[in-house]
């Protein structure tokens, strides 16, 4: 498959790099590792008038401690995340899910953690090659009108399968977005839009730069959990990460986020809200949140990715309850 | 036409000076270019791993690499695998000898991500042994006597 042809820029800078985001804009996409969008320009999902390339943004590639909070350059590879002590303390999580993305001994190398993030939301009908398109009428997010995954749906149900992003979901963090105009911090909830069709809050003009997750509390432990048919480069077909505190032997605090469902990572507070106050052992409140996890999480599905609908939305379930055990076997304090 | 972009490349420890245009890949470059038709296009879409090549001594995949992206690089291919006596690198050799060879489509990519793997791994587990080779697929049958031909080299402390 050929690539469409576009004009590549290279700035030596951030600056530089924002500079020309902001001249080109819309026509332009920025290029990490490449291993989603160059996928994506070959099937003709996107053909970007400018691919400005950040191969030579040094200045985005570090994993630091600052401010309480471990901080993520965007540019930092898959396999630099894995090697991060620091990650490995605070953020078992995201190192499972970092370790879980594509296979470890290509995107690792290519791959970045920024680049993860912005994984574009997916579809069995959607991702596809031109030709294969080509037979059937535009979908929503491919700016035409009907929807495969679901008859009558007014909008895009394609799903956000990154397993970086549900991760951070459950670990609280932070996005740092620039362009030439300044600097934005939204809390990760705010950096999804919700929308198949689009599915970031970025403006055409932004970037992701850094990635900040909240150092872990005393107490504290996250885990990721991802079911695929196969143990390597296969994208979720649901996953499930969990990030809790432990006080006295109780749940003080929970997060639990559901990746390859709806077109955001979700977050699931009210079911969440089930395990604080409750004794670590309490297995009948595990059972019960992985319960409402699932009924929540259910209504976001639509039979759009490679297995059957009825198994993803059972294994929610099972996912969230797997990801709560491993989280508390690792808060102890 | 889109501006073409000057690289230099080190490909198999010779040094190219090229012009591409933006949108050439990696592989194309290879492929095309340089004639180096070892290196496999199966899928072109970053999940075979037939395209596999090192660049700086890390495996990539070549398909979703544009040519411009690795400016400056220094590339392997399997071409580039053979010793300076002309030897087969005992992969290869061992390649052979395991049967570890069927159709070969995806033998040199799996070629390269074993050797990027025992370069930095000399005496692996069998474990990660697979781990190492998980982004590459075989078509044809199993990876038993893959996983045995990479088993014997890194057991062989040549490594």
């Amino acid at each position: 498959m050929r690539l469409p042809s576009f004009e590549y820029l290279e700035p030596e800078n951030l600056e530089e790099a924002l500079e020309f985001l902001a001249n080109q804009g819309d026509e332009a996409r920025v290029i990490a590792g490449g291993t989603d969008l160059i996928v994506r320009m070959k099937q003709r999902l996107v053909e970007p008038g400018f691919l400005i390339s950040l191969k030579n943004l040094q200045e985005l590639r570090f994993v630091r401690q600052e401010n309480g909070m471990v901080v993520i350059g965007a540019m930092t590879p898959l396999s630099s995340v894995l090697d991060s002590d620091l990650i490995r303390a605070n953020s078992p999580a995201l190192l499972e899910a970092a370790k879980l993305i594509g296979a470890p001994p290509v995107q690792h190398f290519r791959g970045t953690m920024g680049g993860n993030l912005c994984l574009q939301t997916r579809c069995l009908y959607y991702n596809q090659s031109a030709f294969w398109r080509s037979g059937r009428t535009r979908c929503h997010k491919d700016n035409g009108e009907t929807c495969y995954a679901e008859e009558n749906s007014d909008r895009c149900r394609s799903a956000n399968q990154s397993d970086g992003a549900c991760a951070l979901m459950a670990l609280d963090a932070k996005v740092i977005l620039e362009s030439s105009r300044g600097k934005r911090i939204l809390p990760i909830e705010e950096f999804f839009t919700g929308k198949g069709e689009n599915p970031f809050a970025t403006e055409s003009d932004e970037m992701v730069t850094e990635i900040h997750v909240p150092i872990a509390a005393k107490g504290q432990g996250s885990s990721f959990q991802k079911l695929t048919y196969r143990s390597a480069l296969d994208f979720a077909l649901v996953s499930a990460a969990a990030s809790l505190a432990l006080e006295k032997g109780k749940i003080s605090d929970a997060r639990i986020a559901i990746g390859g469902a709806g077109a955001s990572p979700l977050l699931l507070k009210e079911a969440a809200g089930i395990l604080v106050g409750k004794e670590a052992k309490d297995t009948r409140a595990i059972d019960e949140t992985a319960d409402q996890v699932r009924r929540h999480a259910s209504a976001f599905m639509v039979d759009n990715l490679g297995a059957t609908l009825e198994y993803r939305q059972k294994m929610s379930g099972v996912m969230t309850k797997r990801a709560i055990r491993k989280a508390l076997e690792r808060a102890k304090p | 036409m889109k501006k073409m972009i000057p690289i230099s490349l080190t490909v198999n420890k010779e040094a190219y000076d090229l012009l591409v245009p933006p949108n050439r890949t990696l592989l194309e470059v290879l492929r095309e270019d340089l004639e180096l038709t070892g290196t496999k296009e199966s899928c072109g879409e970053g999940v075979c791993g037939s395209c596999t090549v090192l660049c700086d001594g890390l495996p990539i995949r070549s398909c979703l690499t544009l040519a411009a992206e690795v400016q400056g690089s220094e590339i392997l291919t399997v071409e580039g695998l053979r010793m300076a006596d002309g030897q087969l690198d005992p992969l290869q050799q061992s390649f052979i000898d395991h049967g570890a060879v069927q159709c070969g489509f995806c033998t040199p990519g799996i070629l390269m991500s074993a050797r990027a793997f025992l370069n930095q791994n000399p005496n692996p587990s069998e474990i990660h042994i697979r781990r190492a080779i998980s982004g590459n697929i075989c078509r044809c049958t199993g990876y038993t006597k893959i996983v045995e031909a990479i088993m014997q080299v890194a057991g062989g402390g040549e490594y």
